[in-house]
C-alpha cells in the first residue's frame, strides 16, 4: 500500500517539529511547512528522508497554494495538522489593528488556507483527517493573549462550521480539534510538557480516523465531551446512554 | 461540464431539462444514438464521494442546493390544512433518484390496462403493458435490477438477487408458512452486498444504480452529450407551437440555449410549473399541474421469528398477494430499508405533531423524543414494510404556478372519499392475511408519500383530457417532450422509478426517429 501523506504546518520548531518526527518514525510520508529553511532543515535532519521541508508562509494564501502544488506532487494530501500559531503576548493598549490582525492571519488564516488546499485532495479521496491543534484561551483569556485568544476561539468554530459543511456529506473526512496541553516550547512554558509525548497523542489522534471523531474535541490524551443540558442528560438517562470521554489509543 | 457560454454558442440536437430517473435516462440514450445532447440540472453536480442523505432540518437555501435537496420548501394544502415543510425531492445531479432506495419494482397489467375482470378509473392508458414490457425488460437490464421474478407475475429481465440476510429468510419462510407468496424485491445495485448503507443516501461509487451513474455519466462518457449544472430553466421560449429556445439563469448569468428538440423531465412537481410560466404552454385545456397524485404509504412493523434476527434493516422483501383484491385497486408491499431507529421514529412523531392540533404549542415538539425513545424499545427487532396504496387522479389536486413568486412550490390536495375506504379496506386486508406473524401499524392517520408525486401533465390520445400525446410530446407543439413522472394517467401500486426509467426510453426512440428524419429529410 502507498504511504500516507501528512502535511504539518509550523514544522520548523516546538510541537510541530516533534509531530514531524513521530509521523515520519509511524511510516508516514510528512510534508513540512515552515517560514525559516534553516530550521526545516534541522527538522529533517531529525526526522529522516520522509521527511519534505517546504517553506511557505501560511498567512499568505498564494504561498500556501503553492506549497500545497508541489506537495501533490509527492502524493495526495490524507492528513493535515493545522499545528503553526504564533502567541505575541501583547498589552491591548499595544496592538495595532494591523499587528492584531496579524496574528489571526497566521492562527486563523494559516488554518483557513491549508485546509482549503487539502480538503481538495480530501474531497477527491472521500477521506481524509485535519487535525486543528487550538487552546482554551478563548474561554478565559488569560492577561496580554487578546490575539492569540480571539484567533484560537476562532480555530475551534472553523472545526465546528467544518462539521456542519461536511460532516453529513463526507463523513469520512474527519475533522476534530486538539488542545496539546502547556508545552516546553519556545510558545510554552518552561515547566510544560515535553513537545515529544504531546507528539504521540497527537500522531494517535491523527491516525485515529473513525467518523464518530468528527467534532470531537480532545485536550492531550483524553476527550472533552460537550456539555450536556439538562434536556441532553435527561434523554441520555431515558435512552440508558451516558458518554465516556475517549482516550487516544498510542 | 460545460460553461454557459459554450453551451449557448452550440445548436444542440436534444435538450435534456432535468437529470433524475427521467432525464438521465433519456439523455443516456439519446447520446448513445449518436446525437448531441445537453442536460440543464438546477442543482449542483456536487462531489462524486458524498453520501449524505435527504435532511428536512437542512432549511438554509444554500445549504440545501449544495447538498443536492431541492431549496424550497413545499406548501402543501392537504384536506384543507397548510402546512410548509421540506419534501424529500432532490436538485442535483441524479435528481430525486440519488436518495432513493433503488427500488425499480414493475407494475402489473391491471395498473395500466384496462379489462372487465380489473377495470381501469381512466379507461386504460394509451400505451398498453404488452406495448410497455419491452421498455421495462430494458431499463431493468440498464439499471442492473437484481431480485427474483414475483410468482404472481413473472415477467422481468432480472440479474441474481442480492445476499439475503438471516433476518430476512426468517421473514421470507414465515411469509410462505402463512400462505403468502414473498419475492426478493427489485433493486437497482451493481453489487450483490454491501451496498445497503447507501440506500436512502448518496452512493459514493456507481454501485446504486441511479437517474446519475445509470442515466447522465454514462452519457457523458459517449462523448456526445455535456452537462450545465446550477442552470435553472425560467422560460421555454415558443412560437407557433415549435419551441425556439430557452432562458436559463445560470450562476447569476442568462443565457439563451438552443436546440432542435427539447425534452422536459423537471420532476412532476416541477415541469407543470415550467409550463405554466412559459406562456401556459399546451395549457389550451387547463389541465397542465392537475391530477397531481402521490401513493398513500401504509407502513407497519414486522417481527422476524425468534432466532431470526439479524441487525441492519430488510430491504429485499416484496409481496403482491394484495395487490388487487376483491376488485379493490391496494398496492404491492416492501421493506422499508431502514430500521425503527431512535432518529427516524423521533422524525416520523414530528411530522405527525405537526399535523396534529398540538402544532400550535411549539414546545411540546420536544417531547416527542420520549415515546420515540419507549417506540424503540417497543420495536426493537422489528423490520419496516410499507404497503403502497394506489392513488388515482383529481382535477382539484393540483401544483400552483405562482407568477409573482416562480419559486414558490404550492400544492393542493384532498383526499378523496374512495381513497380513504379504499385505505381502510387495504389496512383490513393487510392485518388479516399477515395473520400468524407479529405486526403492527406505526400510524394512525393516512400518510402521503411526498416522494412519489405524479400525474400533473397526464398522457391521452384525446387533447381535450390530456396534456401530452401517447409519444409524451406536448399537445399542439412540434419539438418538446415530456419524460418524467408526469406522464402518468394513474399512480400505479408500485415505486415509479422503472416505469419513469422505462418510458424514457420509449419516448427516447420517438425523439432519436423524429430528429434522423428530418436530418435525412
Amino acid at each position: 500500500m502507498a504511504k500516507l501523506l501528512a502535511v504539518i504546518t509550523g514544522a520548523s520548531s516546538g510541537l510541530g517539529r516533534a509531530l514531524a518526527i513521530e509521523l515520519c518514525g509511524r511510516g508516514l510520508l510528512v510534508a513540512g511547512l515552515g517560514r525559516r529553511e534553516d530550521a526545516l532543515r534541522e527538522t529533517a535532519a531529525l526526522a529522516g528522508d520522509s521527511f519534505t521541508p517546504v517553506v511557505a508562509d501560511v498567512s499568505n494564501p498564494a504561498q500556501v497554494r503553492a506549497a500545497f502544488d508541489s506537495i501533490r506532487a509527492i502524493a495526495p494530501v490524507s492528513i493535515l495538522i493545522n499545528n503553526a500559531g504564533v502567541y505575541p503576548h501583547r498589552d491591548m493598549l499595544d496592538e495595532t489593528p494591523e499587528s492584531f490582525m496579524q496574528t489571526v492571519a497566521i492562527n486563523l488564516g494559516g488554518t483557513v488556507a491549508c485546509t482549503s488546499e487539502a480538503l481538495k485532495d480530501m474531497t477527491e479521496a472521500g477521506r481524509g483527517r485535519i487535525l486543528n491543534v487550538s487552546s482554551f484561551a478563548d474561554m478565559h483569556p488569560l492577561p496580554c493573549s487578546a490575539a492569540y485568544s480571539v484567533s484560537k476561539g476562532a480555530v475551534t468554530t472553523f472545526s465546528r462550521a467544518l462539521v456542519a459543511d461536511f460532516g453529513d456529506r463526507l463523513p469520512k473526512i474527519v475533522i476534530s480539534t486538539w488542545m496539546p496541553g502547556m508545552l516546553n516550547t519556545e510558545m510554552g512554558l518552561a515547566e510544560g510538557l515535553d513537545p515529544a509525548v504531546a507528539a504521540k497523542w497527537g500522531a494517535g489522534l491523527a491516525l485515529w480516523q473513525d467518523p464518530s471523531l468528527n467534532g470531537a474535541v480532545f485536550e492531550m490524551d483524553r476527550e472533552i465531551l460537550p456539555p450536556r443540558g439538562l434536556k441532553g442528560r435527561l434523554k441520555d438517562a431515558v435512552r440508558l446512554k451516558r458518554r465516556k470521554p475517549r482516550v487516544i489509543p498510542t | 461540464m460545460t460553461t454557459l457560454a459554450e453551451a449557448s454558442g452550440t445548436s444542440w440536437d436534444v435538450i435534456v431539462i432535468g437529470t433524475g430517473m427521467g432525464g438521465g435516462t433519456i439523455g443516456r440514450y439519446l447520446a448513445e444514438q449518436g446525437l448531441s445532447v445537453l442536460f440543464v440540472e438546477r442543482g449542483p453536480t456536487g462531489v462524486r464521494a458524498e453520501e449524505q442523505e435527504l435532511n428536512p432540518n437542512i432549511w438554509d437555501r444554500e445549504a440545501r442546493l449544495v447538498r443536492g435537496y431541492w431549496p424550497e420548501p413545499l406548501e402543501a394544502t392537504v384536506n384543507g390544512m397548510t402546512t410548509t415543510f421540506h419534501a424529500p425531492l432532490g436538485a442535483g445531479v441524479g435528481g430525486s433518484s440519488v436518495f432513493y432506495a433503488a427500488t425499480l419494482e414493475r407494475p402489473a397489467p391491471h395498473d395500466l390496462d384496462h379489462s372487465d375482470a380489473r377495470p381501469h378509473p381512466t379507461g386504460g392508458w394509451p400505451v398498453s403493458y404488452e406495448e410497455m414490457a419491452p421498455y421495462f425488460d430494458r431499463a431493468e437490464a440498464l439499471y442492473h435490477v437484481r431480485g427474483t421474478p414475483d410468482p404472481l407475475q413473472p415477467d422481468g429481465n432480472l440479474f441474481p438477487p442480492t445476499v439475503m440476510s438471516a433476518t430476512d429468510q426468517g421473514l421470507m419462510s414465515a411469509m410462505k408458512d402463512i400462505g403468502l407468496t414473498p419475492y426478493r424485491g427489485h433493486m437497482a445495485v451493481r453489487e450483490e452486498d454491501g451496498f445497503e448503507q447507501y440506500l436512502g443516501r448518496k452512493c459514493p461509487n456507481d454501485c446504486k444504480m441511479d437517474g446519475r451513474s445509470a442515466g447522465v455519466e454514462p452519457a457523458l462518457e459517449t462523448g456526445n452529450a455535456a452537462l450545465l449544472d446550477f442552470c435553472e430553466v425560467q422560460e421555454i421560449l415558443s412560437k407557433d407551437g415549435t419551441v425556439i429556445g430557452l432562458n436559463v439563469a445560470c450562476k447569476n448569468k442568462e443565457a439563451t440555449l438552443t436546440a432542435r428538440s427539447y425534452v422536459l423531465a423537471a420532476g412532476a412537481l416541477h415541469s407543470p410549473r415550467l409550463l405554466m410560466a412559459s406562456g401556459n404552454l399546451g395549457n389550451g385545456n387547463d389541465l397542465v399541474g392537475r391530477n397531481l397524485m402521490f401513493h398513500l404509504n401504509e407502513m407497519f412493523a414486522l417481527w422476524p421469528p425468534k432466532g431470526k434476527h439479524s441487525a441492519g434493516a430488510s430491504k429485499s422483501l416484496a409481496f403482491r398477494d394484495l395487490y388487487h383484491q376483491d376488485g379493490q385497486r391496494f398496492g404491492m408491499v416492501q421493506a422499508l430499508g431502514v430500521e425503527a431507529r431512535y432518529g427516524e421514529i423521533v422524525h416520523y412523531l414530528n411530522m405527525a405533531f405537526d399535523r396534529s392540533p398540538l402544532r400550535k404549542l411549539g414546545w411540546l415538539r420536544q417531547f416527542t423524543r420520549l415515546p420515540a425513545a419507549i417506540a424503540v424499545k417497543l420495536f426493537g427487532s422489528a423490520k419496516i414494510f410499507v404497503g403502497i396504496l394506489e392513488d388515482l387522479p383529481y382535477a382539484e389536486n393540483r401544483v400552483f404556478h405562482d407568477p409573482a413568486d416562480p419559486h414558490r412550490l404550492a400544492i393542493t390536495y384532498d383526499m378523496a372519499p374512495e381513497l380513504l375506504s379504499r385505505r381502510k379496506a387495504f389496512r383490513k386486508a393487510l392485518k388479516q392475511r399477515l395473520k400468524g406473524i407479529r405486526m403492527a401499524f406505526t400510524g394512525a392517520g393516512p400518510e402521503l408519500n411526498f416522494g412519489h408525486p405524479c400525474g400533473t401533465l397526464r398522457f391521452g390520445d384525446d387533447p381535450k383530457t390530456s396534456v401530452l400525446d401517447r409519444n409524451c410530446k406536448v399537445h399542439g407543439t412540434k419539438n418538446l417532450w415530456v419524460a418524467d413522472a408526469s406522464f402518468m394517467p394513474t399512480s400505479m401500486g408500485v415505486n415509479p422509478s422503472l416505469t419513469i426509467a422505462a418510458n424514457a426510453l420509449r419516448v427516447g426512440e420517438v425523439v432519436a426517429a423524429e430528429l434522423m428524419e428530418t436530418q435525412n429529410g
